[in-house]
């Protein structure tokens, strides 16, 4: 593979270092993201949420080169946003609009489509998934899972080359999880999310657990899953 | 992110509108207080100036709008021919005028710098619109007009001390984010 | 949820929100000057009888009243006391029935159109650069972003009565300002990860 082509196709961090209130939360990481499903783990504090904000650019790196499908998200969130769809913990915080229908034509007005396109492709998706009756309802009455349902259908409508999730999960019930991580299972992106649910990883190709900002282990799924768990039980009989 | 200001223009006008919510507290003289206007402090210290006022602006709009944002659930245009419409109307330019001096005085310590800004701005510059329109929409003459806005000022004084120990006990919480003591 | 709107047809919610707008403007003007107690009579009983033509919810839309009941009283026995009680019916009549058509408007307007119709008094802002668009999503966050709030408020509601609670409820307001401006970074964060409000912009 050569360096150019592979630039335009995955995501290259080179050195890259980020330090938030005196204290180095990404510390000279270098990797290479292309593989379609990879998972990030680490306790609190590991620089999970920080790695993922430096690929969309909602984080500026203070030294270091990232290529994101040959950009560079110094340029800012806004910009990248046609290639990085991100989709954050709480969908309380991601949803703007007081309908489901206007919160899906939302991204697609900002890649520049008319009003009328924007909601023909978002009511084609609706009755695709069987839920065209969702368009006009009021966002305060759905679930939570719903919710978040509506962000990661929001982001998917925007078409980008690669999603991120930060713990999407994490207020969800079991069955809702599973609904929505097969929804994901099945989407042609590149997926890259962070969980603290370990069993949302099956199937998914490549594992990276970071620790104060740098790696810790990385490989396949079952290897490094394995270890991460015997090493947090070791540290609780500790 | 370019667009940061105005997110939080627009959410500390909701915050306002969830300060509706708590439940009144009645003293002594028989006036409840509202939490309400202990956010227009708090809009100017919180937000500064310029983006205090906006966010002021932008809640009394939606007021208008017909959201029944005020507390006791008022709301829509008759808000703004009743008698109390010179409140109102005055929220943005109390909560510039709080954050101005809450700016001037950003030398002192949080509380006796905001508590000075929110008797100023939250209650001077609010009342000069407080009375104004009451003598607007009444007819009567302005010390008439004072006499009857006088029995709020008790409770609007406790609310100044109260937005001055909020804005200690954020500044202590989130030290970034209040704008007038950065 | 968030608008005394009253979700019906008539011929009031039919009439354009401009010609509303206008139509209270100079009503208001024209109130001002009268003082014969019976002609504001009158005026007061035929504003309750547009609102009886409307119906059964739109008098229930009467009740916004209440919660202004006491600075009337309060105005009301000023008057009487220092004017007259003549004068002091005179004034509450003229008051009540501007509020009474004021809150007809808002009873019967959406709040988009209300918000087009108002949308020419932002004009002048263009002069600082400032697009009257972002106005327009500004209220949409301000609209969304109240029952989000709104529930934090009771959770925290909650809490504090659950812990015991008592009468110092004002300590509710340091986390709540605390949570909006976490709330109001995160929203700034998931905005700009969609590409900002360029469509708001650019029309």
């Amino acid at each position: 593979m050569t360096q150019s082509v592979g630039q335009e196709q995955g995501i290259y961090l080179h050195q890259v270092t980020l330090v938030r209130n005196e204290r180095t939360v990404i510390d000279q990481l270098s990797l290479q993201l292309s593989e379609p499903r990879i998972g990030l783990i680490g306790h609190n504090g590991s620089g999970k949420s920080s790695l993922l904000r430096l690929i969309n650019g909602l984080l500026p790196a203070n030294t270091g080169q990232i290529s994101v499908f040959g950009q560079n998200p110094n340029s800012g969130p806004e910009n990248m946003s046609s290639h990085v769809g991100f989709i954050f913990q709480n969908p309380d915080h991601q949803i703007i609009f007081p309908t489901v229908e206007e919160e899906l034509c939302f991204g697609l007005l900002n890649q520049g489509l008319s009003k009328s396109t924007a909601l023909e492709n978002v009511m084609s998706f609706l009755s695709e998934q069987g839920r065209s009756d969702w368009a006009k309802r009021p966002i305060h009455s759905l679930s939570d899972g719903q919710k978040q349902w509506v962000c990661i259908v929001a982001i998917i409508l925007m078409n980008p080359k690669v999603i991120l999730l930060d713990e999407p999960f994490s207020a969800l019930d079991l069955p809702t999880r599973y609904q929505l991580l097969d929804l994901l299972h099945h989407l042609p992106q590149q997926i890259i999310m962070i969980s603290h649910e370990l069993d949302s990883f099956t199937d998914f190709d490549r594992i990276i657990w970071l620790e104060e900002g740098k790696i810790r282990q990385d490989g396949p799924a079952d290897e490094i899953l394995k270890a991460y768990y015997a090493d947090a039980k070791r540290v609780r009989v500790r | 992110m370019q667009d940061k200001s105005l997110v939080q223009i627009a959410l500390y006008a909701a915050l306002i509108a969830a300060l509706g919510l708590i439940p009144p507290v009645p003293f002594v003289t028989g006036i409840p207080i509202t939490a309400q206007t202990l956010g227009v402090m708090l809009a100017g210290v919180m937000l500064g100036p310029w983006r205090g006022a906006l966010s002021m602006a932008l809640f009394i709009f939606v007021v208008a709008l017909g959201a029944p944002l005020l507390s006791g659930g008022r709301g829509g245009l008759g808000v703004f021919v009743g008698p109390t419409a010179g409140f109102a109307i005055g929220f943005p330019f109390a909560a510039f005028a709080t954050g101005y001096v809450a700016l001037m005085l950003r030398k002192l310590p949080t509380f006796p710098a905001t508590l000075l800004a929110s008797i100023v701005g939250g209650i001077l510059v609010l009342y000069v619109f407080g009375i104004t329109g009451f003598k607007l929409v009444t007819g009567r003459d302005w010390l008439d007009a004072t006499k009857i806005m006088i029995v709020f000022i008790p409770g609007d004084i406790v609310k100044a001390v109260i937005a001055a120990a909020v804005a200690q006990a954020v500044v202590k919480g989130l030290p970034d984010a209040v704008y007038t003591r950065k | 949820m968030i608008s005394l709107y009253l979700e019906q047809t008539s011929y009031l919610h039919r009439m354009p929100a401009g010609i509303k707008l206008l139509a209270m403007a100079g009503l208001s003007l024209a109130l001002y000057p009268i003082e014969q107690l019976s002609l504001l009579l009158v005026l007061a009983m035929l504003t309750l009888l547009i609102y009886a033509s409307l119906g059964r919810p739109a008098m229930r839309g009467l009740k916004v009243f209440r919660s202004l009941v006491p600075i009337f009283a309060l105005i009301f026995i000023m008057q009487a006391w220092s004017v007259g009680v003549y004068e002091a019916f005179a004034l509450l009549l003229r008051m009540a029935t501007l509020v009474l058509i004021a809150n007809l408007i808002t009873l019967t307007t959406k709040m988009d159109d209300m918000m087009t119709a108002m949308m020419p008094i932002f004009r002048p802002l263009r002069l600082f650069g400032v697009d009257p668009k972002r106005i327009a999503f500004a209220v949409t966050l301000l609209i969304r972003f109240i029952p989000v709030l709104m529930g934090v408020t009771q959770y925290l509601l909650e809490a504090w009565k659950s812990r015991g609670g008592g009468r110092q409820l004002w300590k509710l307001a340091i986390p709540l300002t605390i949570q909006s401006i976490r709330l109001s970074d995160h929203v700034a964060e998931a905005l700009a990860s969609r590409g900002g409000i360029r469509s708001v912009k650019k029309p």
